[in-house]
């Protein structure tokens, strides 16, 4: 049993309240990846190398200014975890041959969107977890390849419009599960966070930084533009995101799922989709109720099965 | 050729604008280049887009430098340096602004001699800024002279048909309004004189010597040099706090807002870095207590150069 210790974030009061990724990068105005970002890092630290593929977030080190403390390395969109062999490797030799001390070694960090994650990068990251590659990997999923105009990727959810899927149906595709697809690789950790849950963000960072090896998080990250709504909605958004049931916060550890917030008394998936532009074919010109319930019948079975196994679990 | 280039934010439709715009020339008859830059296209970042048209084929290709017509849709633009606004603008160029001041107040603020033209800023309210494209186009198209309202129109269809009718409707009626409006001034848009060989004076190249690598290659030694980065400039809306309404809570504003923009002070008070707010406005919608309110940033501007506190 992987042993964790009691978590030093137990409420808000709890959180940083500076932070420590620099501001002034080029993410967009209520970019939810940057807020999931900062939070991340203030509990990183300045000690880590971030290995950054292709998307929106490699603009956050644009020659000559970075936001970043540490280190940071751009590959391509399908490369990041080798990437990250590579300079844990350089980190372990230099370690082992006395070149740096204990206290300079580094957390590596892999930090990709979800066009990489689910799609491009995947194979790469299925070898760095069969190697047991010790490093922390940071998916933010904005749902889409948000850094060429929002066309869609394995995570872009059913019915959702993306500059390549159009029609009035949406996407025809479902959301791939990228959490259960890393978990089935038996890493140390896989979880996911969303910035509008700080304190369950932080808690999961604290722990994932407590163990070795693979160490798997996916943030949702609304995305003003590739959603399509106002960017003050942006927390409003993710917070109906997880109080619908729609993005699952969860935690695989030693074998196990859990779930770390179960929305007591989910609200219709309705109220999640109907402030993003990306779904307002399903209300507009009119109601698409079988496409909305088809939606909601697949969050409801999904939360019915966690009760069947939480239950189990209790007996 | 007509050389025109559009200046915006993400978000803004300058893309858009740029496409209407060029079907629109194509409509005419024309032969017709439109692009957008490719490059940061994030929301509330300054945007280019470009549209080249003449009578016999375009050989010319990238970003246009030196433009017959300047289209601006958000004026606060202008300052900003990586907006390039101004860049080759000489006495030829016809400015198009979106802009509540007076085509007089920016002829002097820039110290231009060329034509100025204002669009007045209907509206304060966010999810109108979405057709300002729409009424750039319009008005563009009346100052070149050479766009039918017909060809405008059928541009307008065919380019956002796909949104459907609603807003074509709406896209329609900004753009037709704004192409009347500009009515006394149609077809004020002049070229360039072509570049012959003949006279052509080389401009003044900076030689670069070749440099070593250690000196040459991108590396940056400096920790979060971004905040020379000053994105504050990116905002329309400005969020001020209340602070006698500020709870002191439990530090919501600080850890939601996205750029990190708002650290606590050691009083246990918010404070936002107006340097790099980018004004998304989370901070606003998201107050427990409802402390932190919008005002635009003009005007806020307005009361920081009169002395007063925002
Ligand atoms: C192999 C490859 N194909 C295409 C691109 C162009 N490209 C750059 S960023 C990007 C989108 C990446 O999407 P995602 O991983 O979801 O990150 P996001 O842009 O949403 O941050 C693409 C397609 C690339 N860099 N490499
Ligand atoms: S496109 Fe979306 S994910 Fe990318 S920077 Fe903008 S808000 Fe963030």
């Amino acid at each position: 049993m992987t042993e964790v210790k009691a978590t030093f974030y137990r409420r808000m009061k709890d959180l940083p309240s500076t932070h420590l990724l620099g501001t002034g990068t080029p993410m967009c105005s209520g970019c939810g990846g940057l807020e999931a970002l900062h939070q991340v890092y203030d509990v990183i630290g300045e000690k880590s190398v971030f290995v950054n593929a292709a998307g929106c977030m490699t603009l956050l080190s644009v020659y000559p200014f970075t936001p970043f403390r540490g280190s940071w390395l751009y590959t391509a969109m399908a490369s990041a975890p080798a990437g990250a062999q590579g300079v844990r490797d350089a980190l372990d030799i230099l370690l082992e041959k006395k070149r740096i001390p204990p206290e300079e070694n580094m957390e590596v960090v892999v930090l990709t969107g979800d066009g990489s994650a689910y799609g491009m990068g995947l194979s790469a990251t299925s070898g760095a977890m069969e190697r047991n590659l010790d490093f922390l990997y940071i998916c933010y999923d904005n749902e889409g390849y948000g850094n060429t105009g929002q066309q869609y990727s394995g995570a872009t959810p059913h019915a959702a419009k993306t500059a390549t899927s159009k029609g009035p149906l949406g996407f025809p595709g479902f959301k791939k599960d990228l959490f259960s697809i890393w978990a089935a690789h038996k890493p140390a950790y896989v979880a996911t966070v969303i910035g509008t849950e700080p304190v369950d963000l932080a808690r999961k960072i604290e722990k994932a930084r407590s163990l070795k090896g693979p160490r798997m998080i996916i943030a949702l990250a609304p995305c003003p533009p590739g959603w399509d709504f106002d960017p003050k909605e942006s927390v409003e958004i993710g917070k109906l995101a997880v109080k619908s049931g729609v993005w699952p916060l969860k935690e695989y550890i030693d074998g196990k799922v859990t779930h770390t917030k179960i929305p007591r008394q989910r609200i219709p998936v309705e109220d999640y989709l109907k402030h993003q532009g990306r779904f307002a074919h399903l209300f507009e010109p009119q109601c698409n109720d079988a496409l909305i319930n088809e939606i909601q019948k697949k969050v409801d079975d999904y939360w019915d099965e966690v009760q069947k196994t939480t239950s189990l679990d209790k007996e | 050729m007509y050389r025109i280039r559009f200046h915006g934010r993400g978000g803004q439709g300058m893309k858009t604008a740029s496409r209407i715009l060029g079907t629109a020339f194509f409509l005419q008859g024309y032969e017709v280049q439109d692009a957008p830059r490719y490059g940061a296209e994030r929301r509330g970042a300054p945007i280019f887009a470009y549209v080249r048209a003449d009578e016999t084929p375009i050989n010319e290709r990238g970003i246009i430098t030196q433009a017959d017509l300047v289209i601006v849709a958000d004026d606060s633009l202008v300052p900003v340096p990586g907006a390039g606004v101004l860049a080759g603008v000489d006495k030829h160029t016809v400015i198009l602004i979106n802009s509540d001041e007076s085509p007089e107040v920016w002829k002097q603020r820039l110290n231009i001699s060329g034509k100025v033209f204002t669009l007045p800023v209907e509206t304060e309210d966010r999810a109108e800024l979405r057709f300002i494209g729409a009424t750039c186009t319009g008005a563009a198209a009346k100052l070149l002279g050479v766009i039918t309202r017909e060809s405008l129109s059928q541009a307008i269809e065919e380019e956002l048909g796909d949104l459907g009718h609603a807003v074509v409707e709406k896209n329609l009626h900004k753009a037709l309004t704004a192409f009347d409006l500009m009515k006394k001034h149609a077809g004020c848009v002049s070229t360039m004189e072509k570049t012959s060989a003949a006279n052509y004076t080389r401009p003044a190249w900076v030689e670069l010597p070749f440099e070593d690598a250690r000196i040459s290659a991108p590396s940056i030694h400096a920790a979060a040099n971004s905040v020379q980065v000053k994105t504050g400039l990116w905002r329309t809306q400005r969020p001020v706090i209340d602070y006698e309404h500020c709870s002191g809570c439990w530090w919501v504003c600080s850890t939601f807002c996205p750029d990190g923009a708002i650290n606590v002070t050691e009083q246990g008070l918010p404070d936002i870095d107006y340097d790099h707010c980018k004004g998304c406005m989370v901070c606003v919608a998201q107050c427990p207590p409802h402390a932190i309110h919008a005002i635009a940033e003009e005007v806020a501007q307005a009361e920081e150069a009169k002395g007063g506190q925002a």
